[in-house]
This record gives structure tokens, C-alpha cells and sequence, in this order.
């Protein structure tokens, strides 16, 4: 039945997809203004070695697709709702499988006090709520090391509520505050559970190289737990200049059971908090910001009936951060670059290719038409640090020969929204 | 021989400062250029540029006196340009991509856009709490000109 509930909701969108896409329409339904709106993206990836994100990119792979569509509508001069739909398929992630991206009623009060509710996207950073829309950004490839395409899952939304508003400081500038709490939803196609389900077939060589060694490994029924966290940022009074600082806490579990004698298998973060710092200044056509994330993140495997710990213990502090800086050339044309940096574990050696991943990506952005953008990026990775759990694109079960210290990546990805 | 009070200027010195004073002069022409108009509906007779600023990026939806307020937006053109950059600070593909980002994440709805000065000046006299803009030259019959303070 369910099977039968998501083919038809997926075959609904994509009927619907053609006439969402051909324009972005607003209407009055009893009165009151609506608007559709939709975006969708195709990409390709090629890497001289090492296969990247789930896919088979040393032979060149367009199995990089997503596409959403939303509705929103004013219901009074304060209350505002909305949903969007979004689904992707990118190597074994999404597998086609829409998803309800956000929905949300929004009433606000005052300009310094509203609330909206429902499951809305998370703010958390420059871009943690719009990493997915390739339109608005320079890039083909948000910097991996903060926005994975792999790990979005884990904190693009929350099933609860937020409370915001904006602060006028007048000469001073002004805030915009966001506090929020409730349930992170399941994310069944997201890297984590890819992760999870394949690492036990992780095994070493005897010079440390992870190889795929015949072991159990789990199924992972469920995926979720309690979020909270808020984010404060403040424009400033030097024109352009944006700082911020986010932080989120999460206490996510897992549940499932080993493939080899069908037991229980239950993961549990006991401690999973996430503080991120962030600047942006535009100035003209030139853009620089940059982010710093440090997470500390500490996990158990326990016996789902009385909570003892049994399995091993996940404790560390994982780095992330990148800078960027984007000059707008002319009307068309977008030049960028970035540099990237992921450490899963800042405790054991920086230097070592199984714990980091420091990318160096330069992007030319075209825009073709307002709607229909066209980028082509280049990006020189070293490391690849694949985990257990926490990774960036690079995965064991991928790459079954091991991997190589450095990978060369190209994308090119076509936009299209409106 | 020159004082201390003489100074020479060669013909770049003079192109330079020709230029700054033409820029000096653009950027009057710019804020001269625009007229902020709303509906009647709107108690205001005058408006901060902060507060302007503000509505325009969806952070206020009402102004001091506690009208409430909704902006209207020119698609293209010299006014909507010179807006941009005299009031809201940012390039027109900035400010959409702003925009945008608050609209896919059901964070605000895109606001309505008028192909014409005509067409502005029509919309925000029929419609309850409309602000919007411009050229200095547009006849603004049926709606109220803010002053911006």
C-alpha cells in the first residue's frame, strides 16, 4: 500500500512537472493571491579516480537529477501556508523518492515575533536551508565540507516549529533571530543510512587502505530524534557585511537489525551539537563569505530493550569550513572559487587522506535566460575520509579497490527554475 | 612659481576629478529620480529609508505609524535599478536571488511586479496597503507620494 501511495504521488508530480515548469503562475483562489513555483536541475560528474557520491563518476555519471515544486498562499495580511515537494536521485541517494520538503503555516505578530510550524526547513548557517536550489547559488557543488549532498538529510528540516523575527538596530544595523525545536524527520536515502548499511563491509589492508571484507551489516528501520537549536545573525552597518552564528543540537537514533542473525541493532547519539560561525559581504558584483562548523558528536550501540551498551562507542570532534569568493563578470556570466576543508576526527592525525578532505573548486556560472543557468566547475579533492557514519561523498562500498589520495572532479549541472 | 596655496593639475588629475563629480552628481540623479508612492490606505505621509529598506526585503510589514504595507515592485527598468541601488543595496540578480531564497524555503511569498511606471502607479492605487516606486516624472494620480526621511 505504501508502495503503491508514493508511486502515485510520484507519478501526480510528474504529470504536474511540465505545467509547474513552463511558468511560474500565481492565481486568487477565493480571493486570496497564490503562487506556484518550481526548479529542477540535471548534472554530470566525471572524476579521473576514485568513485564519488554513490555513483560510478570514473566512468562519467548523469544519475544527478532533482526537482521541486511549492505552493504558498496569503490567507491573511499576517498568515501565510505553503508546501513544497522535492525529490532527487543522485547515485544511490533519493532513489526518486519524493519527499514533503517543507510545509508550513506561518502567522506573524509583530516584525520582531512571528511563528511558523509545521515541518520547516532548519536555519542553521549561511545556506543550510538553501543548499538544494542550485539556481541560487555560484556553484554546481555547494563546499562539501559544510553543505554534503550526501548528509543534507540529517538537518535540512525539523517537524516542529520556529519562532523568529528581525531587530532593527538603526545605526546599528539589525538582527534576525530564529529559535526552534521538534523531530528530525527520517531520511531512509540519505548518505547516514548508506553508510550505516554498508560499513561493515569496510575492512583494512594491513597498510591501512579500507578494502570490502565479507561481514554482516545492518538494516535500518528507523532514523530519527529530537532537535533544538536557534541561529542569531546581525547585519551590520558596514555596508554588505553579514555575520552569524548558529547552533543546533540533535539526539538521533537508529533502529534495525543485523542482516547476519537477524538481532536487533539499536544506535543511539547521546550528545550530537553543532556550532557554526558564518560571514557574507557583498560589495557590487563581488561576493566573499565563509563558514566555520565544529561538531562534537558522541554515539553508542545499545541493546533497544534495556539500553545497555554493548556495541562500540562513536566519541569525536569533527571540523569543517570553507571560503568563497564570486565575481559577477557581466549579466551572464559568474566566475567563483572556494576552498574547503573536512577533518571527521580533529583528534587523530589532520594530514592523514582517511580523515579529510580539503577541496579546491573553481566554477564558471552562465546564465543562459533569468530562468535557466548552466555551470561548469572543476574541483581538486584530496583525501577522502570515509566513515561509518559521518561521510563526504566518498564510500567504502564504492570503491572497492580502495581508494587514491587525490581525486579531480568536473561537474557540469543545467538549472532551471522559476 | 607656485605658493602654498597653488596647485597644478595635469589633464588626468582634471578627467579624474571630472569623473568623480559626474559620479557624485549620478548618484543625485539617482535618489532625484524616484518617487516612493503607496496606497491611501496608508497612514504615513513619510518614510525612513531603513524602514524602506526593510519592507522591501521582507523584514517589516508595517511602517511606524503601524500601517501595514506591502511592496510592489517594478519588473525591470532605470527606476527599478536606481531603487536598488539608492535603497535596498544590492543588484537586481541579487536581490531576486534574495527573494528566492525566502520563497523555496516558505519563508515569504515573492511580491507582485509591474511591467511599467503606468502599471505601478494603477496597481498600488487599487490595492489596500501597497508602497512601490517610481521614475520622477510618472503622473501619480490616485496615489500618495512618501517623502523619505
Amino acid at each position: 500500500m505504501y508502495f503503491r501511495a508514493e508511486k502515485l504521488i510520484l507519478t501526480t508530480f510528474l504529470c504536474a512537472a511540465p505545467v509547474a515548469l513552463h511558468a511560474q503562475f500565481d492565481f486568487n483562489l477565493d480571493g486570496r493571491p497564490v503562487q506556484v513555483h518550481s526548479f529542477a536541475s540535471q548534472g554530470f560528474m566525471y572524476t579521473n579516480q576514485n568513485n564519488y557520491m554513490t555513483m560510478n563518476t570514473t566512468a562519467g555519471s548523469f544519475a544527478f537529477t532533482d526537482f521541486g515544486a511549492n505552493v504558498s498562499a496569503k490567507l491573511t495580511d499576517n498568515f501565510r501556508v505553503g508546501a513544497q515537494i522535492y525529490d532527487r536521485n543522485i547515485g544511490q541517494l533519493g532513489k526518486w523518492q519524493p519527499t514533503l520538503d517543507w510545509a508550513v503555516a506561518d502567522y506573524k505578530f509583530k516584525d520582531w515575533f512571528g511563528i511558523r510550524a509545521g515541518k520547516v526547513k532548519t536555519t542553521l548557517g549561511l545556506y543550510n536551508d538553501t543548499q538544494d536550489m542550485e539556481f541560487l547559488q555560484t556553484w554546481a557543488l555547494m563546499p562539501q565540507s559544510v553543505y554534503s549532498l550526501d548528509q543534507r538529510g540529517t538537518m535540512i528540516s525539523h517537524m516542529g516549529g520556529d519562532i523568529y523575527g528581525d531587530v532593527g538596530l538603526k545605526k546599528l544595523g539589525g538582527f534576525a533571530y530564529t529559535v526552534y525545536g521538534g523531530e528530525l524527520p527520517q531520511d531512509s536515502t540519505g548518505g547516514w543510512v548508506y553508510a550505516m548499511q554498508t560499513s561493515n563491509r569496510i575492512g583494512f589492508t594491513a597498510d591501512g587502505l579500507p578494502i570490502i571484507v565479507a561481514a554482516p551489516v545492518h538494516s535500518i528501520r528507523s532514523y530519527a530524534g529530537p532537535v533544538y537549536g536557534a541561529d542569531l545573525r546581525w547585519t551590520t552597518p558596514v555596508k554588505g557585511l553579514l555575520v552569524g552564528y548558529s547552533y543546533v543540537n540533535q539526539d538521533r537514533s537508529a533502529a534495525g537489525t543485523w542482516y547476519a542473525n537477524n538481532l536487533p541493532f539499536h544506535f543511539r547519539t547521546d550528545k550530537d551539537n553543532t556550532y557554526a560561525s558564518y560571514v557574507d559581504y557583498a560589495i557590487g558584483k563581488l561576493r566573499i563569505n565563509g563558514e566555520y562548523r565544529r561538531e562534537l558528536f558522541y554515539a553508542q550501540q545499545t541493546s533497544p530493550s534495556s539500553s545497555t551498551v554493548f556495541g562500540p562507542t562513536t566519541d569525536k570532534d569533527m571540523r569543517t569550513g570553507y571560503v568563497s569568493a564570486a565575481y559577477r563578470l557581466t549579466k551572464m556570466l559568474e566566475v567563483g572559487s572556494y576552498y574547503s576543508r573536512f577533518y571527521n576526527s580533529w583528534s587523530i592525525l589532520h594530514s592523514d587522506p582517511l580523515n579529510h578532505v580539503y577541496d579546491y573548486a573553481i566554477t564558471a556560472r552562465i546564465d543562459l535566460r533569468s530562468y535557466l543557468d548552466l555551470k561548469v566547475e572543476g574541483h581538486f579533492m584530496n583525501g577522502t575520509a570515509p566513515g561509518i557514519t559521518v561521510t563526504r561523498g566518498f564510500y567504502a562500498a564504492d570503491n572497492p579497490n580502495g581508494f587514491k589520495p587525490d581525486t579531480r572532479l568536473l561537474v557540469i549541472r543545467v538549472g532551471y527554475h522559476l | 612659481m607656485y605658493t602654498n596655496f597653488d596647485f597644478k593639475l595635469s589633464g588626468r588629475g582634471i578627467r579624474t576629478i571630472g569623473a568623480a563629480l559626474f559620479l557624485l552628481a549620478a548618484q543625485a540623479v539617482v535618489a532625484a529620480d524616484i518617487k516612493i508612492i503607496a496606497n491611501s490606505s496608508v497612514g504615513a505621509s513619510a518614510v525612513s529609508a531603513d524602514e524602506l529598506k526593510g519592507v522591501f526585503l521582507a523584514t517589516k510589514s508595517s511602517l511606524s505609524d503601524g500601517s501595514h504595507v506591502e511592496p510592489v515592485l517594478e519588473k525591470d527598468g532605470p527606476a527599478h535599478e536606481a531603487f536598488l541601488k539608492e535603497y535596498i543595496g544590492k543588484t537586481d540578480s541579487a536581490f531576486e536571488t534574495y527573494y528566492r531564497s525566502l520563497v523555496f524555503t516558505g519563508k515569504a511569498s515573492m511580491p507582485k511586479t509591474t511591467p511599467s511606471d503606468a502599471d505601478m502607479v494603477a496597481y498600488v492605487a487599487k490595492t489596500k496597503g501597497a508602497i512601490g516606486y517610481v521614475s520622477a516624472g510618472a503622473a501619480t494620480a490616485g496615489v500618495k507620494t512618501l517623502e523619505v526621511k
